[in-house]
């Protein structure tokens, strides 16, 4: 009944046991980029099934260099990268996610970037910090994400609602407006509760002004700031607008198609899910910034790419991840995967500078916020997870359970 | 890891304390002689098993008894000899953290609801296979089967459709006649039941076909002595297939009580453990703690707490449920 448990811990002891006799680990010389050799990638999702393409035609001008990429599923992506860190047994090139990044940069198991090749300034501020630990880069930013307001034109009309919300107050009286004058059956959709439910709510958290982790690197979960972004975040389960009922492996566009939801906050993936699954629903919806409180901002995901401490093909690995995180790499890759380019001269041409909606997703990443990187990062996650589950069913207000998470998330943030 | 492993040991041994074993100890005894050519190829045969268990069982038990007592988190994976040894703080820490008592609460609501309802109706799907349905028999066996060795994410599919609270095939039947369903997987009140029915489902049919086998067994003749002195099929129910059915019924009540005090797919798949913990389960709180949260050694110290308890309740299941009478 318990297999999943099994196999994982079996894992993780045998990796442990593996590091007791194997420590230390080559990390030598090793080898010149341009001799004949093989490249190991790990990728995750669909990163990792299209990343294949790209490695054929790498390989075309590099015709010393194999480069095997493996895909790896998102689910035990975060297992397997500890269990090969574990054992000394990284690949080359690995993709990271921006709440990884902490833990293994701490693990000592990432090379740092070289930052002469690779410039902080050709990313944006937010990607660039993801991949960066401790003072020190680790990751170099291949493609980020960021969450917009999604909406329905068609339903805003017989709303009466005459432009997108642009404050959070107008974001409300939106709400209010969708599910009195055109019947739709709540107002926006956001998490209420269960796994990952700050994604939804670092929106409000940001715009106002808030933080789980300040600048300075301390827990500020319970500032007024945040406190009053929660109050307002539980409000609309409050009032009716949202979605009290937590339904696990919930999906947005589906109720967006419908109509009973109006609006939501979503990602850059969802805009291509809708046009294929909802064809119907082409020209009656549009995407606009996240709505301002004190300023407009949104939380800032992606993944970076990160090269391993032991690799012995480090400069030919370093070469790959320039290509990949470089301009003209990270174009190809966009039209490849709709993933939004993390290098900002990227977007000078074709589709991601004249789009009017990519210019949406442009904006937003101007001023969107990463996470910290921190070791302990989803178990801090999940302690506010837990604060915002139990203001939306009203089991706590929005100050006693900030308070309490603040003080669980001190002891962890390092 | 010790939780399949731990509980399987007592509860063979226990079997073959019982008035139909007794075998094993004998063979037990012959081992004991020294080392013969006969012996030698014995443990040649048997080298691949033990290295397979001393590897994969052996090891990681032992590991996670040691680790149980350090504080190995995340930077220990690479640096496994730099965990600190706490000595029972991580036990003493979960009996003061409130997330756990939760799950260990959640656990027995689990057991205690849901192990019943398997038996008595595994047994009743059994009985009304064995007897009633002549026709399509196979096909019933089939259908009661079929869920157990369905894989939990088609299960997960095919029961969130049946539970969701906007189109949902509870939801819709109910506004057909006028009532209002409950959110089954949303509501605290009703996600803990809706996963025991859903486990119920999954587990009635092995039950089924343990007590199927078992009434097989019962000699034809007992019953026909049965219905000559003017039984009805409710005291022919008791006087009867019961008693002479249980041996079957304790092992079916002990492996499911097992398997219950180790319920983690349901709410991984379905909740998550929520709305608001109220799914939590022991072997879904160890693993977020240990793989989500690398407090290995905390998660350790659970999975320790888990195997004593399985190991209590079933040492006391068999010592209650043994027939006594002979």
């Amino acid at each position: 009944m318990n297999r999943a448990v099994a196999t994982g811990s079996i894992a993780l002891t045998l990796a442990s046991a593996f590091t007791l006799t194997a420590c230390g680990g080559s990390g030598g010389a090793g080898v010149a980029a341009d001799a004949k050799q093989t490249l190991t990638v790990w990728a995750m999702g669909t990163e990792g099934e299209k990343l294949g393409d790209v490695a054929e035609e790498y390989e075309k001008s590099h015709s010393n260099l194999t480069v095997k990429v493996t895909p790896i599923g998102w689910d035990v992506a975060h297992q397997k990268l500890v269990a090969a860190a574990a054992a000394g047994k990284l690949p080359d090139v690995m993709q990271m996610g921006g709440s990884y990044l902490g833990e293994f940069a701490d693990m000592g198991v990432l090379e740092p970037v070289d930052t002469k090749t690779i410039h902080e300034t050709d990313y944006f501020p937010a990607a660039w910090q993801q991949g960066t630990y401790d003072g020190k880069t680790y990751g170099a930013p291949w493609y980020v994400d960021t969450r917009v307001l999604f909406y329905r034109t068609d339903l805003a009309k017989k709303a009466g609602i005459e432009k997108a919300p642009a404050t959070m107050a107008e974001l409300r009286s939106a709400a209010e407006a969708y599910q009195k004058k055109a019947g739709t059956k709540w107002g926006l959709s956001i998490q209420p509760g269960g796994l990952d439910t700050v994604q939804s709510f670092y929106q409000f958290l940001y715009s106002a002004g808030g933080a789980i982790i300040d600048d300075d690197g301390k827990a500020a979960v319970n500032s007024a700031a945040a406190v009053k972004a929660l109050e307002n975040y539980g409000s609309y389960f409050d009032k009716g607008l949202s979605e009290k009922s937590v339904r696990p492996g919930y999906d947005v566009t589906k109720d967006f198609n419908t109509g009973a939801v109006p609006m939501f906050f979503g990602g850059p993936w969802l805009t291509n899910l809708i046009d294929e699954n909802y064809p119907d629903l082409k020209d009656k919806w549009a995407v606009a910034p996240v709505p301002a409180d004190q300023a407009s901002v949104s939380m800032a995901g992606g993944s970076s790419l990160a090269i391993s401490a032991d690799s012995d093909h480090k400069a030919a690995a370093k070469e790959l991840v320039a290509y990949l995180t470089g301009a003209k790499g990270q174009a190809d890759w966009f039209e490849r995967t709709n993933d939004l380019p993390a290098n900002t001269e990227a977007w000078t041409s074709g589709d991601l500078a004249d789009d009017p909606t990519m210019q949406v997703w442009r904006q937003q990443m101007d001023t969107a916020r990463a996470t910290p990187s921190q070791p302990k990062l989803t178990e801090i996650t999940s302690k506010v997870d837990t604060a915002i589950e139990s203001v939306t069913q009203g089991k706590s207000s929005a100050k006693e359970a900030l308070d309490k998470a603040q003080s669980e998330i001190e002891g962890l943030v390092q | 890891m010790s939780l399949t492993t731990g509980p399987a040991a007592p509860q063979a041994a226990a079997v073959d304390k019982s008035p139909h074993g007794g075998g094993g100890t004998g063979r037990d005894r012959r081992g004991n002689r020294s080392l013969s050519k006969h012996n030698l190829t014995g443990w040649l045969f048997s080298t691949p098993f033990l290295v397979l268990f001393g590897v994969f069982m052996l090891f990681p038990i032992v590991a996670t008894l040691l680790m149980s007592f350090t504080d190995f988190g995340a930077r220990n994976v690479t640096r496994p000899l730099e965990a600190e040894f706490v000595g029972l703080d991580n036990y003493t820490r979960l009996f003061q953290d409130d997330k756990f008592l939760k799950a260990l609460f959640n656990t027995g609501y689990f057991v205690v609801v849901g192990v019943p309802a398997t038996i008595v109706l595994g047994l009743l799907a059994a009985i009304l296979l064995n007897n009633g349905i002549h026709r399509a028999r196979t096909l019933f066996r089939v259908g009661f089967y079929a869920p157990v060795v369905t894989t939990i994410v088609a299960v997960a599919v095919v029961w969130r459709f049946v539970l969701d609270p906007s189109d949902g095939l509870i939801v819709s039947l109910a506004t057909e006649v006028g009532l209002t369903a409950p959110d089954f997987l949303g509501s605290e009140t009703w996600a803990m039941p809706s996963l025991i029915t859903m486990a119920v489902w999954r587990n009635l049919g092995t039950v089924m076909v343990l007590c199927i086998a078992g009434l097989q067994a019962i000699p034809a003749d007992v019953r026909e002595a049965a219905r000559l002195d003017g039984a009805g099929a409710w005291q022919e129910l008791r006087g009867i297939t019961v008693p002479l059915l249980r041996p079957t019924l304790l092992y079916a009540t002990v492996i499911t009580t097992i398997g219950y005090l180790n319920v983690f797919e349901e709410p991984f798949v379905m909740t998550q453990g929520g709305p608001s913990d109220s799914t939590l389960t022991v072997s879904l709180d160890m693993y977020r703690e240990g793989f989500n949260f690398f407090h290995m050694g905390y998660a350790s110290a659970m999975a320790y707490v888990l195997f004593v308890v399985i190991m209590g309740i079933t040492v006391l299941q068999l010592r209650l449920l043994k027939d006594n009478t002979r």
